[in-house]
């Protein structure tokens, strides 16, 4: 009879858990779907604005940065296995150019995206800490054609989620960034300093 | 020009980036950026060619096409592009056992041969998605080769180059005994073909012609991981394991 009971009460601690990571997987993948809507719908806003100057609209690129972005895990994946290997002041150089050319880049793209629309349509668990979130990428007009646009959001526990990636039509911008990086560094025997010359003379063209 | 001296050229051009690659020195791994590629600084040089070949030549034309042709014209004739690669399609996904896919394409290729495709009447069906003879060749386990960047068609793998070539072969439309017309149209496949996939993709290239740290390396990547989703027959958007999840796995777990 006990080992009955045991049974049974294992069996609804084991029904409990399932239940209730079914649940937080449940939550994880809605959060990260509001996350992405939101972020598309204040991108549009953005967009739309007319700005006074250049550095205004990088300004507002940096807002959304910030806001929904993991731009710390983004700029250490970035710099692949170097990261580690860079000093601590490589590193706060690497984050700061990084920042700079991706917002200056950012902002002057922003045309490209007017009048475009979002809509997001599917979103799955990858492990514990990332969910993808797949949309449709419109244009009304139907002068460009439909383009899937995945993004990768970061699900930390105990941490909001934040996007870390975005990939469009199977292409990560992250791991091409990364790619791209760790070739100059590669390039240059190994010098994270290298990847941090090129990125200064990159923002300097900006 | 007659048909056999058209593929007597294109295989002597084929036959000749194979002799030069086989005459590149490769370079020993600690020096590459990119362990899958030993032949880089050769390659890179052919990739400044190509970068000055579409600055000169295929960017402005695109752009002038963009701007001039409406927008029905320049989707009819990335239509017939794409019509035309079905053929090998059918061939190579029979050689790959995908019959499904096969049969979705020679019924594509029929039905939309009545507009020569320029038409696609099979829109709101099933598609099929591309094969050429490199993915036949991954299917048959073939390794992948080195990166090599070509003149004028840009990076590829090894073994993509050689299915590419088998392609041409293969493509029942280049055999065809065509009148003067015909032959015209075939000739003219090939520049329209480069233009309208210029066209098609204008944001995308030169976002990686202007805006990167090292556009070859960039390139580089972006061949890998569009021909990785090609390999995997992942169609846009489609949730499946990728190489990409496994580099995001690791940087979660460090």
């Amino acid at each position: 009879m006990l080992k009955m009971v045991t049974k049974l009460t294992a069996l609804v601690a084991l029904a409990f858990v399932m239940m209730s990571s079914a649940v937080m997987a449940d939550d994880r993948l809605d959060a990260s779907k509001n996350l992405v809507d939101e972020m598309a719908k204040a991108v549009k806003m953005a967009i739309e604005q007319d700005y006074e100057s250049d550095g205004a609209r990088i300004d507002a690129v940096n807002a959304l940065l910030d806001t929904y972005f993991d731009f710390d895990g983004i700029t250490r994946f970035s710099a692949g296995r170097y990261w580690k290997k860079a000093t601590d002041a490589e590193k706060a150089d690497y984050s700061a150019l990084f920042r700079i050319v991706l917002t200056g880049l950012a902002a002057r793209q922003f045309d490209q995206l007017k009048g475009l629309d979002y809509t997001v349509t599917d979103a799955v668990s990858k492990g514990k800490k990332l969910v993808l979130v797949t949309g449709i990428m419109r244009d009304p007009t139907g002068a460009q054609a439909d383009a899937v646009v995945s993004w990768r959001v970061s699900t930390m526990p105990n941490k909001a989620p934040l996007i870390i990636d975005v990939e469009i039509e199977n292409i990560s911008m992250l791991i091409t960034q990364q790619q791209e990086n760790t070739a100059i560094i590669r390039k240059n025997g190994g010098k994270f300093s290298a990847l941090n010359d090129v990125l200064r003379q990159t923002a300097e063209g900006l | 020009m007659p048909h056999q001296a058209k593929h007597l050229l294109k295989l002597f051009y084929i036959t000749a980036i194979a002799s030069a690659l086989g005459a590149c020195a490769s370079l020993p791994e600690d020096q590459r950026s990119d362990v899958r590629d030993p032949y880089e600084e050769s390659n890179r040089k052919i990739f400044a060619f190509n970068m000055a070949a579409d600055s000169y030549v295929l960017e402005p034309v695109a752009d002038g096409y963009r701007t001039v042709a409406p927008t029905a014209v320049q989707r009819g004739i990335s239509n017939h592009v794409d019509w035309v690669s079905l053929p090998s399609t059918a061939v190579n996904s029979t050689l790959q056992g995908k019959f499904e896919n096969a049969t979705l394409a020679v019924l594509h290729f029929a039905v939309n041969g009545l507009t020569l495709g320029f038409v696609d009447l099979t829109a709101d069906d099933d598609q099929p998605t591309r094969e050429d003879f490199g993915q036949t060749l991954a299917a048959a386990n073939v390794p992948e080769g080195s990166y090599v960047e070509v003149p004028l068609l840009g990076g590829h793998t090894t073994r993509s180059l050689s299915g590419r070539v088998v392609d041409f072969i293969l493509n029942p439309l280049s055999a065809l005994e065509a009148g003067q017309l015909g032959q015209t149209v075939q000739t003219a496949q090939l520049p329209v073909g480069a233009v309208s996939a210029r066209a098609d993709d204008f944001e995308a290239i030169n976002e990686v012609k202007y805006n990167s740290l090292d556009p070859y390396a960039r390139a580089r990547s972006v061949y890998y991981q569009k021909r990785k989703g090609l390999l995997e027959d992942r169609l846009p958007g489609e949730i499946v394991e990728s190489d990409n999840d496994d580099a995001f796995d690791s940087f979660f777990e460090d």
